[in-house]
């Protein structure tokens, strides 16, 4: 398993592009998540009333607990930068050939596939492990109660954000599988949430039990939009059991249609 | 002599197009494979097979009288079509790659460089290579686990005279060292001068097998004419006949075991006809590819 993941990781290590992306992504979750003050303090510039009504010095942002489900959501916008690396890292393997000659030089199709798969999942380690330092960091600066069970309540969001961003790039990778070519990949990828939004909004009107079930819709509920309580209304402040559910079921099946269509095709 | 390939049956269609149909084939340990036959005859195909990428339709084939596995293609160094790198990465990094695919020692790496003469240039991005140099690093990968079998897919292809001659060397020295070596190529020059067995494929049909070393030898063709009107009956009638054909108005004399032109003549002679026209043909490998091609039609 580590001799796989070893395998990618110098495939990629000594790749620019890999470097150039994932620099950008891990430096963007840092300005994006710490950022968060002063896009409060703009919208009260911007938005008439909006500094009055609430004072933005007393919305909670980096409080613990909320800035768990703050953080872990908002940087969940990010993953897309990610998942274009996937996509790239992948799609290279068909238009170098390389894939091909990885076969002949000796790998099962399996372990192929389960090298980038490792990748994944190291990636979203990473991620994950990024956004819990800088919460913790955050929290810890602006919050005033630091009693350990208060901190950490609400911690269930790191392993669903995790889910969150395995599940997409479970996606991303079978996506690359299928479509073999980066450029149609990518705007794909680009495109399926608004894919998704369409159908969903079209059939919302007769069957809206589904919507749920649909794969980027479940990979967004893992961490519900948290921001509304800021507004005084109910929101979901917890990590629900059926989306992780639902989550699991299509992470599983993105990453075994990749293995089904990778065992069947002529590299 | 132990098999280290049998191919059994092995079939392959693309939709309607088959491009490999019910080949049977044994390879013997030692020997230099030659596979010929023209562009689309399935050449790669049958080799994309037995190196795990193309699925076999049907059939079967066994690597040392083994069902083929991941494991034993780390056995088998290959190089199918052109050679296929990451770009990005150095030969160096490129190789290191390969070995870890491979498990085998990354010690394995300077020496393989050393064979092909890239050492120089280890360092240098993949894509700053000549074609040359690309099929120089290719060999050396499929030589990096030391393996007892390598396959050769059209090494020369799209080579100067020099770089041929290079890789032609690079061959001969491999195949020195007691290795079983499958070569497809459609450069016939090629085989005779490094295989000792060939395979000719047409339209995804084996169409013939033996050794090189047939060629030259064994049965002898001569070119006869003369200005008598019952030649071909005359011809027949010789005891070292074998078989008769026209072509370009002469008749063609394929003969028997231990006869020669010089007997065809001689016979001719006795019985009081002299010949126009008497050659014996050299054959090469092209001239039996040529007519081994015609006769499966």
């Amino acid at each position: 398993m580590l001799q796989l993941l070893k395998i990618d990781l110098k495939k990629l290590t000594s790749y620019r592009t890999f470097w150039i992306i994932c620099g950008l992504y891990f430096f963007t979750l840092l300005t994006a998540s710490a950022s968060g003050m002063e896009f409060l303090k703009w919208l009260a510039r911007t938005i008439e009333g909006f500094g009055q009504s609430i004072n933005i010095d007393r919305i909670p942002l980096y409080h613990f607990p909320d800035v768990w489900q703050n953080l872990t959501w908002a940087s969940g916008l990010l993953k897309i930068m990610i998942g274009i690396m996937v996509l790239i890292s992948i799609t290279n393997e068909y238009s170098y050939r390389t894939i091909r000659q990885n076969i002949i030089d000796g790998l099962s199709r399996k372990e192929f596939l389960v090298s980038k798969i490792l990748t994944n999942v190291l990636l979203s380690v990473l991620s994950m492990v990024l956004i819990f330092l800088v919460a913790l960091v955050t929290g810890l600066i602006y919050s005033s109660r630091l009693d350990l069970s208060y901190m950490f309540s609400g911690v269930e969001f790191f392993p669903a954000y995790f889910l969150e961003v395995f599940a997409f790039l479970s996606f991303a990778l079978m996506l690359g599988i299928f479509v073999q070519r980066s450029g149609l990949s990518i705007i794909l990828l680009l495109n399926s949430y608004l894919i998704e939004l369409i159908i969903k909004e079209n059939i919302d009107d007769y069957v809206p039990g589904l919507i749920k079930f649909f794969p980027l819709e479940s990979i967004s509920n893992l961490v519900p939009l948290p921001f509304a309580r800021y507004a005084f209304q109910q929101i979901q402040d917890y990590v629900s059991l059926e989306s992780v559910g639902i989550a699991l079921v299509w992470t599983f099946l993105f990453n075994y249609f990749s293995y089904l269509r990778l065992k069947r095709s002529d590299l | 002599m132990a098999t280290v390939l049998s191919i059994q049956n092995l079939t392959k269609h693309f939709g309607k197009i088959q491009a490999v149909n019910g080949l049977n084939l044994e390879v013997q340990s030692g020997q230099v494979f030659g596979v010929l036959g023209p562009n689309g005859s399935g050449k790669t195909t049958t080799l994309g097979m037995l190196m795990g990428v193309t699925n076999p339709t049907s059939g079967n084939f066994y690597w040392f009288g083994e069902e083929p596995t991941p494991q034993l293609r780390r056995k088998i160094g290959a190089v199918l079509e052109h050679p296929i790198f990451y770009p990005y990465l150095s030969g160096q990094k490129n190789l290191e790659l390969n070995a870890m695919i491979k498990q085998c020692p990354q010690e394995n790496i300077p020496k393989v460089l050393e064979l092909v003469e890239l050492a120089e240039r280890k360092d240098d991005k993949y894509k700053t290579y000549s074609l040359g140099m690309k099929q120089r690093l290719a060999i050396a990968s499929a030589l990096l686990n030391d393996p007892t079998v390598l396959i050769l897919d059209e090494p020369t292809n799209g080579l100067d005279p020099m770089g041929i001659a290079e890789i032609r060397e690079i061959i001969r020295k491999i195949a020195a060292s007691g290795k079983t070596i499958i070569l497809a190529s459609h450069l016939l020059d090629e085989v005779q001068k490094v295989c000792t067995h060939f395979a000719v494929l047409k339209r995804g049909n084996m169409v013939h097998t033996g050794p090189v070393g047939d060629v030259g030898g064994g049965a002898e063709t001569v070119e006869v004419n003369a200005d008598v009107e019952n030649l071909n009956e005359v011809l027949l009638s010789f005891s070292g006949t074998a078989s008769l054909n026209r072509e370009n108005g002469m008749y063609l004399v394929t003969m028997r075991d231990g006869f020669h032109g010089k007997d065809l003549n001689r016979f001719l002679f006795d019985k009081h006809i002299v010949a126009t026209h008497l050659v014996t043909r050299k054959k090469t490998l092209e001239k039996q590819f040529l007519e081994i091609l015609a006769e499966s039609h």
